[in-house]
């Protein structure tokens, strides 16, 4: 984890609790609640600081992304809180200008 | 060395087209002695190609939702398993009929909620299928992880299997392959030795704890669980090897290797094979040479494993995820992201066409190429 250091909240929570030896207490939720605790350079930058090994269009990534939950952050999670966000859109190369932006419903 | 081909690729054909109702061919049984390539897509398909006339065969609907589409073949190349509906439930389609003979749902126990991260397979002699579920407890005022566990279900259970056997797993366990033996192999944060009987899990292949000197710690992601001609289980990592005990990533080279598992014998490998220049989401080693190995993601390279050295590589023209090969090694077959699967030559890496899918993307779902 040396080369490691949180960005982001949730992996703020999972450093503390490590610090804390509490790490056993935070385990991911990686099939409900959200996805997964990192915000993982995906479509703004690859492993080696340019955009050569992203995916290419963008949009052939997107399902890849959005259906196993991985981009948390970038597209909506179809595994579990919105999994008809592309009923609209099955073929993301012809038809990605029927994806909308989703929102967390009011309480 | 590298050549890419370009030029070819503006000569590609497209071999395969949607043409007719798609249920018109359900009951079109396979040929014993041919080649086909199963895999899935949006918004439910599960389409049979055949390979000596790179089109396709026939496509079977399936029931709920797509996602991830993942296939696993029965032993005798006759049914099909996908995990799918939003990696929730497995269903098993046998492939000659198109008929729905085997499904389990991932979650089991009242007031949970369980998905499977492409996790299954089935045994070496068909009569077993193994999941691994991550539940979470769905309780009023919170949720509650639950420790993953392995389910084993007896493939004749038919269209509501119940596990036969349930075990508490390691969490982040992902693809799977059974052994000659009957061992389950399961890669996660290392590659696991399972016994299907006792649940006894034993690290194999240590990857996140591997003890390489002067190497980082490796970076996998790799969730094609492809059934190999090889009859072999693999998978791609990418490490750092250091200059120095400093660590220093600035100094340090980065290098491209696979895991791999004979399912014959056990034996393991853990073979660095090039210089990371760019990045692959899968990999394989050709069937025809053990030193070759290629990987795609935005190119399709061929790297010769002994001299670690990039031999050739040939641009796409969208990404693709999921490489296989024809049984004669002469053939590359991508597939993953759009609804086109791209051939190429394996020797030259010329292009030598597209079959275009009835459907929408194929995301991450896995093709498996086959004899029946």
């Amino acid at each position: 984890m040396k080369h490691l250091k949180p960005i982001n909240n949730k992996a703020l929570k999972l450093e503390q609790a490590a610090d804390e030896n509490r790490i056993e207490e935070v385990v991911a939720m990686n099939s409900v609640a959200g996805c997964a605790s990192t915000t993982d350079p995906g479509w703004e930058i690859d492993a080696f600081g340019g955009v050569s090994s992203l995916c290419q269009p963008m949009e052939s990534d997107l399902y890849g992304c959005s259906d196993p939950c991985w981009w948390p952050a970038q597209v909506p999670d179809m595994m579990s809180t919105y999994p008809d966000w592309n009923k609209d859109a099955q073929a993301s190369n012809d038809n990605w200008r029927n994806l909308g932006t989703v929102f967390p419903e009011d309480k | 060395m590298l050549q890419t081909a370009t030029r070819g690729l503006a000569a590609i054909l497209v071999l395969g087209a949607c043409s007719g109702p798609l249920l018109a061919d359900e009951g079109k049984a396979l040929n014993r002695g041919h080649e086909y390539m199963v895999t899935t897509n949006y918004p439910n398909n599960l389409h049979i190609l055949d390979l000596a006339t790179d089109s396709l065969y026939k496509t079977c609907q399936m029931p709920d939702a797509f996602g991830p589409g993942t296939v696993q073949l029965s032993p005798d190349r006759t049914i099909a398993y996908v995990l799918n509906n939003h990696y929730a439930d497995i269903y098993g389609v046998e492939l000659d009929t198109c008929k729905q003979v085997f499904h389990a749902s991932i979650t089991q126990q009242p007031g949970e909620k369980a998905r499977s991260m492409f996790s299954f397979t089935v045994s070496h002699d068909g009569k077993e299928l193994y999941t691994v579920a991550n539940p979470t407890r769905m309780l009023n005022d919170r949720y509650e992880v639950q420790q993953p566990r392995l389910d084993v279900y007896a493939t004749n259970a038919g269209m509501s299997a119940k596990p036969v056997r349930s075990f508490p797993a390691p969490r982040q366990l992902t693809i799977m392959q059974t052994g000659d033996d009957g061992s389950l192999y399961i890669a996660g944060p290392d590659i696991y030795k399972v016994n299907v009987q006792t649940g006894k899990f034993d690290v194999l292949v240590p990857s996140r704890h591997w003890k390489r000197p002067l190497y980082s710690a490796p970076d996998v992601l790799y969730v094609w669980n492809q059934q190999t001609y090889r009859h072999d289980f693999s998978l791609l990592y990418t490490a750092a090897k250091f200059k120095d005990k400093k660590e220093d990533p600035a100094t340090a080279d980065y290098v491209y290797g696979f895991f791999n598992i004979d399912l014959a014998t056990g034996k393991t490998k853990t073979v660095d094979f090039g210089p990371l220049t760019e990045i692959y989401f899968s990999g394989m080693v050709s069937p025809k040479d053990p030193n070759l190995v290629f990987g795609v993601l935005n190119r399709l390279a061929k790297y010769d494993i002994k001299q670690k050295k990039m031999l050739q590589a040939a641009t796409l023209d969208h990404s693709y995820y999921c490489i296989s090969f024809n049984k004669a090694g002469s053939k590359i077959y991508l597939a993953g992201t759009f609804n086109d699967v791209a051939i190429f030559d394996a020797e030259s890496l010329k292009p030598l066409g597209k079959i275009k899918l009835p459907g929408g993307d194929m995301a991450i779902t896995t093709a498996q190429v086959f004899t029946r």
